[in-house]
């Protein structure tokens, strides 16, 4: 999960010290709208075209396999890729595209859980922080620089083995491990406007505490946070796979997208597309969500 | 990234960057120097290990308290190298000489001497002699339970009344009743000869290897926990068992196990040519290793088919008819088909075909997935749920599988038996364990009606300790099946082989009718994938190799 | 996480300190002072944190295994044998007994191997630190090579894949890298020994699959601060007051450049060691992700807490390093000083 806010983090740094107080609200709305109506990247096209494939997969699995994706016909099995099985098939005879298809849905809904959690825990984290100062800001940013110093995988891994294994908990966990980056994000957004110009004239207009916070400095707090978290979905994605890797997720008949690797795996040598298909998938449907997330991000430094 | 800014600083930038990427390079070619000078060495390793063999092997955890990991999958393959057994029990159950060169026994099959072999020494030194022999009868039988050092499961102890020497040679055996498993278990796994200053030593002590003084073709020369074992040939070692085609030191001038916990890794280091033996690669991918030229070994023992047994006082298990059901709603064929190779055989009763007194009973198990439905109905389970589950009264017919972390190809197994009952309405879920808490999962889990079992044994006699509470009762039923308990004492009472054997069916029978074991097939629990142009492995009567006849054909 | 938060961070502390008369090297040791404390609190925090979660573990291997019929203990030798391994006290005070016994250095015991933890861990230790500093070192080749690229190839296609190649690196799980990389160099075309995890091209793959994600990272921060670099004007002011172009190099646009990526190698440290979860299992390597793997199916509680707590020391120690030598370099940060 570290990897992901480099970019985000690079350039909300960038804001810190280049734009400053300037850095209003209002710019940034501007800013990102000009950007959308702007001419959209073919990378970024694509991005939004694999995410709306997998994002149908997940909600209508039906509706692009008829095949059962746990039960096989055990006689097929090993199938090479081809006209029938488009991926081939794995070592009970079950159709690897519907198996892949049918786990879209777990794997993307984990993911979303796990970013769910880190959005919200972590960015209410930041937010109190942030916004009360003082020793409740000190308490939380001391939690946050403990979570940040235990490897984020290994936390997800004793959190999930805390839980228990399943794909859930497994999203649990990474959502877990990935508080502490919200938190200092939305922590230094906040500290950001805050100290902007609109907000103290705010105040001075009598603007009680909750009302400013929830109507000037959440909304503005917000944006760089949701980029991050656009890009959280796809290392979560990266995550959760590895947890089902290590057979940390659902048990088979599950088709989670790393569990499917994991099972795979010992079939590479004689039917290496069992690996190859779905840890391809994981790459393209990452990449695709980390190149959303990039252009979402220059869009908000324009 | 501004283009513009870029031009500016340019021609001072190139020059940095492109000492960077020298350097870059330097270290990069560096890096690959040391790859080459280690494939190289990697090339010389394969060379000069050509006496030697090297065996991987998915874990040595079990430690080197032999009354712990004697009979274990994997350290006994270690073991078979550095020890003896005073006979050699083969693959069908014969009994022939080894360190015990000849025996007499009494009608009764209660008293029993065993003459030794000449000039055997332990590889201290010291003798192998009727005093050590007896030091070894006395552990196996009875262990030292409060020092934490369990006796031999299968050595008939109970009844064990004492050894004692009638010369330097020359051994005597009493036991309190008929002992028909004494000799042939003297050929099991756990029956391995230490000198007895390695049976005298203390747990912690016994649990380095280097304290195990055997009288094996191999020697220790080092070991490392969690990494390797290496063994070396004894040159002075004379006694083999005639059954090992060949005399004097063993033929390879060693042995490495390497302890390589992946499946995969085992696989793919056999394909790469980078070990001679791999142990337990996944049945599922065995065919292509044949198709390029490897031998694969599954040897079979002694023992219990691989089956489920049931705990019939777990409900809803407690209905024998949902019990049968199960069992008529497994097909084996497709088993066999999809998860194994042509090399696995059905079961054909509860016991191994290789036991001598199994009888074929597969009828009483066979496919028919009608009449297990019908059966399922009989017993009320015969609405569906939306998933397509039977249920009764609301509740959802179903239980778990936690493969077996002992048997390989369990998992894909599950998955497909999960399939099979699945279609008959049946839940199956499986989830996969690991051997550090199956245990957890399995045998301490009071709510665990199924259990595989992948369990050896070298004396039939074995099964009437299983059966009921007087033992290990595998079935849940206590003393409460009468008939049961009627078998268990005829078999622990039964004073011949014939008379015992004719019990052994009744009670097979009777064990399959109630399904409270639902055979799968016959059990392959060690897999040996060998490299092209080995030869010369022996396998006894519980399917543990011995390399001392070894050779490596050189291709 | 990235550099520059990091760097804001190092900042922010160093402001509050410039009321005041002290002199700078005053400044830099109360600054110093406050991190190697703030530390501390860390680790000692991160031991509670990890103690909690894993508190609500179900179970424990002694337990399973004196509960187990077979074994055959009486309920007074069981008695004995938890309250050996404290698992009869309340757990609050097993958390202060084990938090002190971490205090003194004791790690505790394993409860599945019967081991002292800290064996355990000295054992798969230089292993594990082997392929992580390989790793790092290949991360940091990688990242120098792509940031030469980026700053050399024209603006194009070409230019725009090597900046690309950061986010593909990034985006494939590192098990795939792994898995292709010995089907491909240890199975196909028999490059390196697979049965012998420790030797060096085995180590080399392995590095090579945790490096790769890694890599990632810092050539996101080298080439950005490479662009930033090129954009600043002091570069051209110190050649026009006669610099040598070695010296304008050397203290213009390396550091600079450098910094912010010696930052994100602090930061990689975390992600080298809990990727080494993944890559040891591929590999086959025993390391302390091996023994994080078998603690958690063992569910040997005092084994994880040492890993994983001894995992957020090095991760603390390194940064705390870095934090503290951060300040000493960053030209930036002494001119503000100076100012002040």
């Amino acid at each position: 999960m570290t990897a992901a806010i480099l970019t985000t983090d690079e350039s909300a740094g960038g804001h810190q010290q280049s734009d400053g107080p300037n850095h209003a609200g209002q710019d940034i709305s501007t800013g990102s709208g000009l950007r959308l109506r702007g001419r959209i990247p073919l990378s970024v096209g694509i991005a939004f075209t694999v995410l709306a494939i997998v994002l149908a997969w997940s909600l209508f699995p039906d509706l692009f396999t008829s095949r059962n994706p746990a039960a096989g016909v055990p006689n097929r099995k090993f199938t090479s890729p081809g006209l029938n099985y488009w991926l081939g098939t794995d070592h009970l005879g079950r159709d690897l595209l519907a198996r892949i298809i049918h786990g879209s849905a777990s794997s993307m809904t984990s993911a979303l859980i796990a970013v769910t959690i880190g959005v919200v825990v972590g960015g209410l984290m930041g937010l109190v922080g942030g916004y009360l100062g003082g020793w409740i800001d000190a308490v939380l940013g001391r939690v946050v620089d403990v979570l940040l110093a235990i490897p984020s995988f290994l936390l997800a891994v004793i959190v999930v083995t805390a839980l228990g294994y399943d794909t859930r908990n497994a999203a649990i966990a990474t959502g877990l491990s990935a508080v502490a980056v919200f938190a200092r994000l939305m922590r230094s957004s906040v500290l950001q406007v805050r100290t902007s110009v609109f907000i103290e004239a705010a105040r001075v207009n009598g603007g009680s505490g909750i009302y400013i916070l929830f109507r000037h400095i959440l909304p503005n707090a917000v944006r760089p946070v949701l980029s991050l978290a656009v890009l959280q979905f796809g290392l979560a994605i990266l995550t959760i796979a590895g947890l089902a890797f290590l057979g940390y997720g659902d048990p088979p008949p599950a088709s989670d997208w790393g569990l499917l690797v994991a099972d795979g795996r010992e079939h590479l040598l004689h039917a290496p597309w069992l690996v190859i298909a779905p840890g391809l998938v994981i790459a393209i449907v990452v990449l695709a969500v980390s190149r959303i997330s990039r252009w979402l991000d220059q869009g908000r430094n324009q | 990234m501004n283009a513009a800014d870029q031009t500016r600083a340019a021609p001072s930038r190139r020059t940095v960057l492109k000492a960077t990427g020298a350097g870059a390079l330097t270290l990069a070619g560096l890096s690959l120097a040391g790859w080459a000078f280690d494939s190289a060495r990697a090339v010389a390793n394969a060379d000069s290990d050509g006496e030697g063999l090297t065996f991987l092997i998915n874990n040595l955890d079990g430690g080197w308290v032999p009354s712990k990991s004697a009979i274990s999958s994997y350290e006994a393959n270690v073991w078979q190298q550095l020890t003896d057994k005073l006979v050699y029990t083969d693959p069908q159950g014969q009994v022939s000489p080894w360190i015990a060169q000849s025996w007499e026994q009494n009608d009764d099959n209660t008293e029993f001497v065993l003459h030794l072999r000449e000039g055997v020494t332990f590889s201290d030194g010291s003798p192998l002699d009727a005093d050590a022999v007896i030091a070894n009868l006395d552990s196996w039988a009875r262990g030292r339970p409060d020092e934490g050092i369990a006796r031999v499961g299968l050595f008939p102890g109970s009844t064990y009344d004492g050894a004692e020497a009638l010369d330097d040679r020359t051994v005597r055996v009493r036991f309190a009743a008929p002992a028909l498993s004494f000799l042939p278990t003297l050929g099991y796994h756990g029956c391995l000869l230490l000198s007895p200053g390695s049976i005298a030593a203390s747990v912690s002590e016994q649990s380095d290897l280097a304290n195990q003084i055997g009288s094996g073709p191999f020697v220790l020369e080092s070991w490392a926990q969690n990494d390797h074992v290496r063994l070396v040939r004894r040159e002075d070692y004379d006694w083999a068992p005639q059954s090992a085609g060949r005399t004097g030191a063993a033929a390879p001038s060693g042995i490495t196990f390497k302890v390589l916990p992946d499946d995969t890794l085992r696989a793919s280091a056999a394909r790469a040519h980078q070990t001679d033996i791999s142990y337990n690669v996944s049945p599922q991918v065995l065919d292509s290793f044949t198709e390029a030229g490897f031998e694969i070994e599954v040897p079979r023992y002694l023992g219990f088919v691989h089956g489920f047994r049931v705990r019939a006082d777990i409900e809803p298990f407690d209905d024998p008819r949902v019990r049968q059901a199960i069992q008529r709603g497994i097909d084996r064929e497709e088993i066999l088909r999809t998860v194994f190779t042509s090399a696995w055989e059905p079961a054909t009763s509860w016991l191994q075909s290789g036991v001598p007194e199994t009888t074929d009973l597969s009828e009483l198990f066979a496919f028919d997935p009608d009449h297990a439905a019908s059966l399922l109905d009989a017993a009320g389970w015969s609405e569906f749920n939306a998933e397509g589950f039977r249920t009764r009264g609301g509740r959802e017919l179903g239980f778990t599988i936690y493969p077996t972390p002992y048997l390989t190809g369990s998992i894909p197994e599950a998955e497909l038996i999960s399939q099979q009952l699945g279609r008959l309405g049946i839940r199956v879920a499986t989830q996969k364990v690991d051997i550090a808490s199956y245990a957890g999962h399995v045998d301490n889990n009071p709510k665990q009606a199924f259990k595989e079992v992948t369990r050896s044994f070298v004396d039939v006699g074995t099964v009437a300790e299983v059966i009921t509470d007087d033992g290990e009762d595998w079935f849940g039923v206590g003393s409460s099946d009468q008939k049961l308990v009627t078998l268990r004492d005829r078999i622990a009472g039964a004073g011949n082989r014939e008379q015992r054997a004719t019990v052994i069916d009744e009670l097979s029978r009777h064990v399959l009718e109630e399904a409270y074991f639902i055979p799968l097939e016959q059990n392959v629990q060690r897999i040996y994938v060998q490299a092209p142009g080995l030869g010369g492995i022996t396998f006894n009567a519980v399917a543990v190799p011995s390399y001392y006849a070894a050779t490596k054909e050189k291709s | 996480m990235s550099a520059t938060l990091s760097t804001a961070e190092s900042k922010e502390r160093l402001t509050p300190v410039r009321s005041g008369n002290r002199s700078p090297a005053r400044r830099y040791s109360t600054y110093a002072l406050r991190r190697v404390a703030e530390s501390v609190l860390v680790v000692l925090l991160a031991y509670v944190l990890v103690f909690l979660v894993l508190a609500a573990i179900p179970g424990d291997p002694v337990s399973s295994q004196l509960d187990n019929p077979q074994n055959g203990y009486n309920d007074e030798e069981k008695a004995q044998i938890r309250s050996f391994y404290g698992l009869d006290q309340p757990i609050l005070v097993q958390l202060a007994l084990a938090l002190g016994n971490f205090l003194r250095g004791d790690l505790g015991i394993s409860l599945s191997m019967s081991l002292p933890v800290g064996d355990l861990i000295g054992t798969a230790l230089p292993s594990t630190l082997v392929l992580a500093g390989t790793a790092l070192v290949l991360a940091l080749l990688i990242s120098l090579a792509l940031g030469y690229l980026s700053q050399r190839l024209p603006t194009g296609a070409a230019n725009t894949s090597v900046r690309f190649l950061p986010t593909v690196f990034l985006s494939t799980p590192n098990f795939l890298i792994g898995l292709i990389l010995i089907q491909v160099f240890a199975v196909q075309l028999r490059l390196f020994n697979v049965i012998d995890p420790n030797g060096l091209g085995s180590t080399l793959f392995a590095a090579l699959t945790l490096a790769i994600p890694v890599s990632a990272q810092i050539a996101q921060v080298f080439i950005t601060a490479l662009d930033e670099t090129a954009a600043q004007d002091y570069t051209e002011v110190a050649v026009s007051r006669g610099l040598r172009p070695g010296a304008v190099i050397l203290r213009h646009l390396i550091r600079p450049s450098l910094l912010p990526t010696v930052t994100v190698c602090g930061l990689a440290v975390g992600e080298l060691l809990g990727g080494s979860l993944i890559t040891e299992t591929i590999f086959g390597r025993n390391g302390i992700g091996t023994v994080v793997q078998k603690a958690v199916s063992a569910q040997d509680i005092p084994v994880l807490q040492a890993t994983v707590v001894f995992s957020a020391v090095v991760f603390v120690l390194v940064n705390l390093a870095i934090d503290l030598i951060y300040p000493l370099l960053d030209p930036r940060l002494r001119s503000k000083e100076k100012a002040a």
